[in-house]
């Protein structure tokens, strides 16, 4: 089989700061709504490090690393694909209140400023030609499949979306997944919307009649990801994982989000990633 | 608040153990990997230089997942000195770089004669403007700390490493002694030009819900503005006892921060951590120590170096006594 390894072009980050143009729940979650002066661009499946809260006078010390977050929409993609390259552009971030940083990253009101750097790592390769894409999301990882979808549509694939959750209101971002040309398949643990189970279930029944050409892309927790890479590895049908290591920089320095490779030794997250060829991941030594 | 910029006048430029910089910023070792990840961000040649990070004789892989964790005004390391090794360092990082950057290289070894051996390879190099050695990696099993922590095994280490080059050479101190300043006494007698200090505290975190260490090293080193105070106390104390040159290291996120380390007796500084935070950080510190010169009278920035006083208007220093 031959691949086309079309690495998606990246753009030079830039470090800034971004004006909030809002903040707003989105079921379980937030979407937060940037404008950014000078932005580059970003591919999908790239990421930004924002910083841990609304910029005041002094520099904040505690808590002190900036948040990895997958860039969720990026209006950019779309002025390019029209011709044009505007100074400001907006783009979205999906995410979820898990802790102290995103907890003061919800409470950004609009016009405040948050820092930024980015577009950061290598995103997802958009191939050309194939009949099929099976997209597996689960939990705040359905943010890094957005642009994904969209991209992979418009290539003229077959898009089928897969979201996992615990409930519905943890299926955030549906609503803009609904407006895709692609066909979603929601999955939720209490049943509350799709039907109830893991979103590995129907990945089972389309990977069981999968043409050789079909890619799966996933997502989301470790063991959704993991599960999702060996079903499709066990069809021999190609998978591309994004990870969410933990990281400091986003931009290779730091050496704190090394992910094992299955020949030995580490890949960066930040940099080789976050999207990896599943095979070349060891699951067994990623916490 | 009103934007200051530096007025003609104000000379920016430091000698630090005999290497010229343009002003007295550079950047910490395993914070600034081999200067060219910081390009996108920051003009390299606008501040005093970087240190790179920590080389090998050989190619060295890290500790495995998870190597960091978040803890109050800082963080937790353990990456364990992963490097390309002194040959891809030599043909392949330098040569990346813009003609006008200071580098300085940083050994790491298990034994004396490793470190010597790769001092002696890089600072052949003519753009590797010095060699600082990292006697203070907290979270090595071997090699790095066991140096930093035994005066004679340090003595040993400086020396070797002495005999091995001519080129200005930094010793990296840990904080993770009793007396920081008999070390650097133990630096100065050896023949080393000067100290940066300090490394990372040794520290740990636990999450308690899987009660397990939070790093698969279990220990690691702290870093970032919790570490300020005591580098600034050890730098201090470092300036009271050698004559030496001192670069000081620990948590430098402001201007402000870099300066207090210059009054205290540090010749130079490194930004680490902040690094991460924001890779503009170097930049934006070099200008606010310029302008804080300025704005306090200092014609050279030089001047600020141990130049403490006390609530009588006088000097506190007495270097080298």
């Amino acid at each position: 089989m031959v691949a086309f390894q079309t690495q998606p072009e990246t753009q030079t980050p830039i470090r800034g700061l971004a004006r909030v143009i809002s903040n707003q729940p989105d079921g379980n979650g937030f979407k937060l709504r940037l404008e950014v002066d000078d932005w580059p661009g970003s591919s999908p499946g790239q990421f930004l490090m924002l910083g841990a809260g609304a910029v005041t006078g002094a520099q904040r010390q505690d808590p002190l690393l900036p948040r990895p977050m997958a860039v969720y929409r990026d209006a950019s993609i779309a002025a390019s694909a029209a011709a044009t390259s505007p100074s400001k552009s907006s783009i979205e971030v999906l995410y979820r209140v898990v802790g102290r940083g995103t907890t003061l990253i919800s409470e950004i009101q609009p016009e405040q400023e948050i820092s930024l750097v980015g577009p950061l790592g290598q995103g997802f390769a958009v191939e050309p030609g194939g009949a099929q894409a099976l997209l597996v999301g689960g939990g705040t990882g359905i943010a890094s499949l957005f642009e994904l979808a969209n991209a992979l549509a418009a290539s003229g694939r077959a898009v089928t979306v897969m979201l996992g959750a615990r409930s519905e209101p943890d299926l955030i971002g549906l609503k803009d997944f609904e407006t895709l040309n692609a066909e979603i398949v929601c999955m939720t643990e209490d049943g509350s919307r799709g039907a109830k189970g893991l979103v590995t279930v129907p990945l089972v029944e389309r990977l069981a009649d999968a043409a050789a050409d079909t890619i799966v892309y996933a997502c989301g927790p470790t063991p959704m990801m993991r599960a999702a890479a060996e079903l499709a590895e066990a069809e021999n049908i190609r998978c591309y994982v994004s990870l969410e290591n933990p990281m400091a920089c986003g931009f290779g320095v730091c050496l704190g989000c090394a992910a094992p490779r299955r020949e030995g030794g580490f890949s960066l997250v930040c940099r080789q990633g976050p999207v990896f060829e599943s095979s070349e991941i060891d699951w067994e030594g990623l916490p | 608040m009103s934007v200051r910029t530096n007025r003609e006048g104000v000379d920016e430029s430091v000698d630090l153990a005999g290497i010229r910089l343009r002003n007295p910023v550079l950047t910490a070792s395993g914070t600034f990997g081999y200067g060219t990840e910081f390009a996108p961000f920051l003009d390299l040649e606008k501040i005093g230089g970087f240190v790179a990070k920590s080389l090998t004789l050989e190619p060295r892989f890290g500790n495995p997942p998870p190597r960091i964790a978040e803890t109050p005004s800082g963080m937790l390391n353990a990456i364990s000195i992963e490097n390309v090794g002194v040959r891809a360092f030599l043909e392949e990082k330098l040569p990346a770089l813009p003609e006008g950057v200071v580098v300085i290289a940083s050994a790491f070894g298990t034994e004396p004669s490793a470190y010597a051996e790769l001092a002696a390879r890089v600072t052949e190099h003519p753009r590797v403007a010095g060699i600082e050695i990292n006697a203070s990696c907290p979270h090595v099993k071997s090699g790095g700390i066991e140096f930093g922590q035994d005066p004679n095994l340090l003595a040993e280490l400086v020396r070797t490493v002495r005999s091995a080059t001519q080129a200005p050479l930094l010793v990296k101190l840990s904080p993770n002694v009793t007396c920081i300043a008999d070390m650097a006494k133990v630096c100065e007698a050896e023949g080393a030009d000067g100290v940066s200090l300090i490394n990372a505290v040794q520290a740990m975190e636990v999450d308690v819900e899987t009660r397990r260490p939070v790093l698969s090293n279990v220990l690691g080193g702290l870093s970032g503005p919790a570490i300020r105070p005591i580098a600034l106390r050890m730098v201090w104390q470092v300036a009271q006892a050698v004559r030496i040159p001192i670069c000081g290291v620990g948590g430098i996120s402001s201007a402000e921060d870099a300066i207090k380390f210059l009054l205290c007796g540090a010749t130079a500084i490194q930004v680490g951590t902040a690094n991460y935070l924001d890779p503009t950080a170097a930049g934006r510190i070099a200008r606010g120590i310029a302008e804080y010169a300025d704005r306090h009278g200092f014609e050279r920035v030089a001047d600020l170096t141990g130049a403490l006083e006390n609530a009588q208007g006088e000097t506190m220093a007495k270097s080298g006594e």
